[in-house]
């Protein structure tokens, strides 16, 4: 009885094969591999004149994602010390945070995170400070950093 | 009718196999509650048919869903009742399988020889809680995009991988039309032909267990 | 008993099930005509909104709030995996001698969560 045993195997393996070709070929299929890699890539948001003295403006930028037309919103902050963009995603799991100025925190609708001015977290799920975006001045525009 | 499913019958033969389960003598103790599983049954049949009606008018795209479910409700005859009928069945469904769940545990029907079927039982529970996920997206609106852009999130919480999870399911860094894509594929192909399997299983397992009757 | 076994799959059971189809298409359609779906708005990357999740996701949605910062997987991944895997093995929990109870206490604990936490954010939202 070798050869029935020896066969008996063989089948075996051969569908063990199979199978494990088969999900392999379907994860490496499903997985996105090739998608397009973010650049940064600066967008005029506002002009000089109309940033905040002390406070917190918020702008809107309009750029083409795919095929839609996006308007991504940004904060842009002058704490007094300090002028710099904060990007708008609440980094707990990416809703949009709004500026509450009776407070001075941004407040995110989702699950009650809150920030203070420079984006620090004082309050609820939130893992991170609010991100920083690039931000940069030329011949008095404003020019903010994008990942596109 | 009789004569024609006589005739059927004589050659495809789906009776005499399920001969004993359809003159089954059913054990005592057996009342409404006993109905869960088949309502579930129901609601399932009557999603897909309503799933089936829409699919004809839906358009899975990035710049086409949206407008494909405003032309559904707006312009198609019966388009908006066919949508709530769906959405209707769905929440039923989620209902109705987790009072038979509930149905199953008091009766300790999930004892052996009847463990792979209340683990079939399970798996359908969370298939149907998939079902729901990935048909939320498929309006494509406000709160289907940021729902999802919420619940893919929390994939991206697990230590190390998370990053990697996230991608897969996403189809790329953000919510898009690749998203889109894919859960519509889940919600109507893979999920569905998942549920019938599992329910296929769980039906063969009941023909051959049996119900458990009584406390 | 000897009554139920004349009892036939067709028609005397197939009347019953006809009865809860009828039932469950009659539901369904009755919600539909009182409560349709509505058209939501169209997407907008700009304005912040609170997306509520279906009802049969709303526990999720109240747990993850009780885990801040680096434990945010143990609300999103970890408990509800652990909730999944727990109801998937009660016939493994209901073995041995006080098996019912520990099962009892399994699934009690699991409707219970899944009640409250669903309860919570539709009392105070
Ligand atoms: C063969 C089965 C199914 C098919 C072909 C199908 C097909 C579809 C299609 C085309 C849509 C988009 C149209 C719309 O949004 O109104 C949709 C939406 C939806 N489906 Fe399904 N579906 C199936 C089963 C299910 C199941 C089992 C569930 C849940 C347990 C489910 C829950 C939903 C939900 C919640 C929506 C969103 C409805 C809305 O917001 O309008 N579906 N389905
Ligand atoms: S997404 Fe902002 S608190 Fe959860």
């Amino acid at each position: 009885m070798v050869r029935r045993d020896f066969l008996k195997s063989t089948v075996k393996i051969f569908f063990l094969l199979i199978s494990i070709i088969s999900v392999s070929v379907f994860s490496i299929f499903t997985y996105p591999w090739k998608f397009k890699r973010k650049e940064l890539t600066f967008f005029h948001a506002t002009d000089e004149e109309a940033l905040p003295i002390k406070g917190v403006r918020q702008v809107f930028i309009k750029h083409i994602r795919g095929n839609t037309q996006i308007n991504s919103k940004a904060f842009i902050v002058n704490s007094g010390s300090e002028l710099f963009a904060l990007s708008p995603v609440c980094t707990h799991l990416g809703c949009l945070v709004n500026w509450y100025r009776p407070k001075n925190r941004f407040l995110c609708p989702c699950h009650g995170g809150q920030y203070d001015m420079n984006g620090k977290v004082v309050k609820g799920p939130p893992p991170a400070d609010l991100n920083r975006m690039p931000i940069k001045i030329e011949d008095g525009k404003v020019y903010i950093g994008l990942r596109v | 009718m009789g004569k024609i499913f006589d005739w059927i019958d004589s050659r495809f033969g789906v009776k005499q196999p399920h001969k004993k389960f359809l003159e089954r003598p059913v054990p005592e103790g057996v009342n409404y509650a006993f109905c869960l599983g088949g309502a579930s049954f129901v609601f399932f049949l009557m999603l897909v048919c309503s799933g089936l009606m829409l699919s004809i008018y839906y358009v899975p795209s990035e710049q086409e869903a949206f407008m494909s479910i405003v032309r559904l409700n707006n312009d198609v005859t019966l388009g908006a009742f066919i949508r709530s009928f769906h959405k209707w069945s769905a929440n039923l469904l989620i209902i109705t399988i987790i009072l038979h769940t509930i149905r199953v545990f008091i009766y300790k029907a999930y004892r052996p020889p009847r463990e792979l079927n209340w683990i079939a039982g399970s798996l359908t529970l969370i298939i149907a809680l998939g079902s729901g996920f990935t048909g939320y997206l498929l309006p494509w609106d406000q709160k289907a995009y940021w729902a999802t852009e919420v619940g893919t999130s929390m994939a991206s919480t697990v230590p190390f991988i998370g990053k990697y999870i996230l991608y897969l399911i996403r189809g790329g860094e953000d919510v898009t039309g690749a998203t889109l894509i894919r859960f519509y594929s889940m919600h109507i192909l893979y999920f569905p032909t998942i549920m019938f399997l599992l329910l296929w299983a769980h039906f063969h397992m009941i023909k051959k267990q049996g119900v458990k009757g009584g406390l | 008993m000897a009554e139920k076994r004349n009892k036939e799959f067709y028609p005397d059971y197939l009347v019953e099930i006809s009865i809860v189809i009828f039932i469950a298409v009659e539901l369904t359609v009755v919600l539909a005509l009182v409560y349709p779906q509505l058209i939501g708005r169209q997407i907008d990357f700009s304005t912040p909104y609170r997306p509520l999740p279906e009802w049969y996701f709303l526990w999720l949605y109240q747990a993850v709030r009780y885990f801040p910062g680096r434990w945010a997987f143990i609300g999103t991944v970890l408990l509800p995996f652990i909730a999944a895997i727990s109801l998937i093995m009660i016939p493994y929990i209901d073995r041995g001698k006080r098996g019912r109870t520990r099962a009892i206490l399994v699934g009690v604990s699991l409707l219970l969560a899944f009640v409250v936490l669903t309860l919570i954010p539709y009392i105070s939202p």
